[in-house]
């Protein structure tokens, strides 16, 4: 592992992702599991 | 870096939420709740579930933060937020369960306009007050440092909430709107995006400004501004500018357009046509309606279909912004792949919209002909319950009124609800609320009617969920924006947007008023 890359990422004023892709995905996995959740539970 | 803070500060928001649910709970807000409404406080089931689970993560991960020892790694930074999104959650908590209702009781005391009072008036619902509560800590306060990383996670939360709006449509949705309003909405809602843009242009805005005014503009207010800002990568300070164009402009509309159309003697269809059409925000659309018809719902009822029309085109508008952002960013670069920059750079959580809304379209989580969130069923299997049956004094009592019916098709709708006891259709149904509305018949025989209808409307279970989840994602999420909005940002937008938002605003008015004048009759 080398020390000059950060071992994590500070993201941007808006978001704590790194990248709008990375919190879009992320987005869209939390979409889905609470629409998971909803078809599971009701 | 360590970014986990050392500091009771989560803990003790989770006591805070313990504590809410405790006092809802145990009785101990009751009389509080009598005060905000009693019956018609509709967040009590909230109070006694949300701050229960949300206080003990926060109590837990709290206690770890406050005791625990922390390296610096992956878990640390994104942990580190949850403060913040605590933070957040609580005071929007507080500002929909208590201060927004609160702000409701006091207005019911003052003076109403067309039978509304001035809260309702004005929009000044939960969501208005979250943002006014998030710019007010931001600039009067200062964000904590412990809540500083928790703050941007609130994009994140809305952009899920955006995702799972495309739960609450539906394909089948399209077949109760009407022809005109689709063709009407399509034309003024593409016509005022494309002449924000373009004026945009003219006048040197950035494109985040731009793309973001258009859709709040030319869509319908406030959540196309939510919808599209990740999109066109809107900062604050312009969601901020759009929003408050919006409800400037909004506001104007509601006393005056009700003004002008007694001056045209506009009839109630042509007058919901053009509220509908004409007007930016949800809330103002059926403020103005009302204003216009107090005694009555037909002019609401035809404004609310236009309004329905416009959300609906929502997802077209954000895609058009996408591919448009994208071009107008990379124009500069001369060798530029477009569909190589569409495909890197187009966002990831409209196609999650487009997917739900798909999903949704099958009938996955309601039947598919739901029409906002509740469905026709009139048998056992889908939820009719066999006590709704009409009473044999009922039958008496509408058999007795069939005379005063003049429509053929509501004496036939009426005859057939008589001899089966409860409604057989969709479009009977249609036609009863119809009859219900023209007020044609006794008070008590509306009322009977009312029953039945409500006997074979069902709300889907799952499509009430998506609600409550859209709800809270929007509420925290816009509370989060508030704080990320500061009075500095806000003088350096410059004064662009308003002088867009009158020219567009006006233009689309008066286009859509000459449009309903000459061709939108009383019959559609």
């Amino acid at each position: 592992m080398s020390d000059d890359k950060p071992a994590f990422d500070r993201g941007s004023a808006l978001s704590i992702f790194g990248s709008d892709r990375k919190e879009d995905f992320m987005a869209l996995a939390i979409a889905l599991v609470i629409a998971f959740a909803v078809y599971i539970m009701y | 870096m360590v970014y986990t803070k050392k500091s009771p500060a989560l803990f003790i928001i989770g006591i805070i939420m313990l504590a809410i649910w405790y006092c809802a709970d145990s009785g101990l807000l009751t009389p509080y709740i009598e005060h905000l409404g009693g019956k018609k406080y509709k967040y009590f089931h909230e109070l006694t579930s949300i701050p229960l689970y949300f206080g003990i993560i926060s109590v837990v991960i709290g206690a770890w933060q406050w005791f625990g020892s922390h390296k610096e790694s992956h878990w640390d930074y994104y942990s580190s937020s949850v403060a913040g999104a605590m933070f957040i959650l609580v005071i929007a908590m507080l500002v929909r369960w208590f201060i927004a209702p609160e702000i409701t009781v006091i207005s019911k005391m003052g003076p109403s306009f067309g039978g509304k009072h001035i809260a309702k008036m004005l929009g000044l619902n939960y969501v208005v007050i979250g943002i006014v509560a998030g710019i007010i800590i931001v600039n009067v306060f200062k964000v904590p440092k412990w809540a500083e990383n928790g703050v941007r996670v609130s994009r994140l939360g809305l952009k899920t909430g955006v995702i799972l709006l495309g739960t609450l449509y539906s394909a089948a949705e399209l077949k109760n709107l009407g022809g005109l309003s689709i063709i009407m909405i399509g034309f003024f809602v593409l016509g005022s995006v494309g002449m924000v843009l373009w004026m945009g242009a003219r006048r040197n805005i950035p494109n985040s400004m731009g793309g973001v005014l258009s859709a709040g503009l030319g869509v319908c207010g406030v959540s196309a501004t939510v919808a599209s800002a990740p999109v066109v990568q809107a900062k604050p300070t312009e969601i901020a500018y759009t929003i408050g164009t919006i409800l400037l402009w909004g506001v104007g509309c509601m006393f005056i357009f009700p003004i002008i159309g007694n001056l045209f003697n506009m009839g109630h269809v042509q007058f919901g046509a053009w509220a509908g059409t004409g007007i930016l925000n949800s809330a103002q659309v059926a403020g103005a309606a009302l204003a216009y018809q107090p005694d009555g719902i037909e002019t609401l009822k035809v404004a609310e279909i236009f309004n329905i029309t416009r959300v609906l085109v929502l997802p077209i508008i954000v895609l058009w912004l996408a591919v448009w952002y994208v071009k107008r960013e990379e124009s500069v670069t001369e060798t530029v792949n477009v569909g190589q920059v569409v495909f890197a750079k187009f966002p990831v959580f409209v196609l999650g919209f487009i997917l739900l809304f798909a999903l949704s379209s099958t009938g996955i989580f309601a039947p598919a002909n739901h029409y906002k969130g509740k469905y026709f069923g009139n048998t056992a299997a889908q939820g009719f319950k066999e006590s709704k049956l009409l009473k044999t004094n009922d039958i008496a009592l509408l058999q007795a009124e069939t005379g005063k019916i003049q429509r053929a098709d509501r004496k036939e709708a009426l005859s057939r609800l008589m001899a089966n006891k409860k409604i057989m259709s969709i479009d009977d149904d249609d036609v009863l609320r119809g009859l219900v509305n023209a007020k044609v018949l006794s008070g008590k025989a509306n009322k009977v009617l009312k029953h039945a209808h409500k006997a074979v409307r069902h709300t889907a279970k799952k499509i009430k969920a998506f609600r409550n989840w859209i709800t809270w994602l929007f509420a925290f999420g816009l509370v989060g924006l508030g704080m990320q909005i500061t009075i500095g940002s806000m003088k350096q937008a410059g004064g662009q947007p308003a002088v867009i938002g009158a020219v567009v605003g006006f233009t689309k008015a008066v286009l859509s008023l000459i449009v309903v004048l000459l061709f939108v009759h009383e019959t559609i």
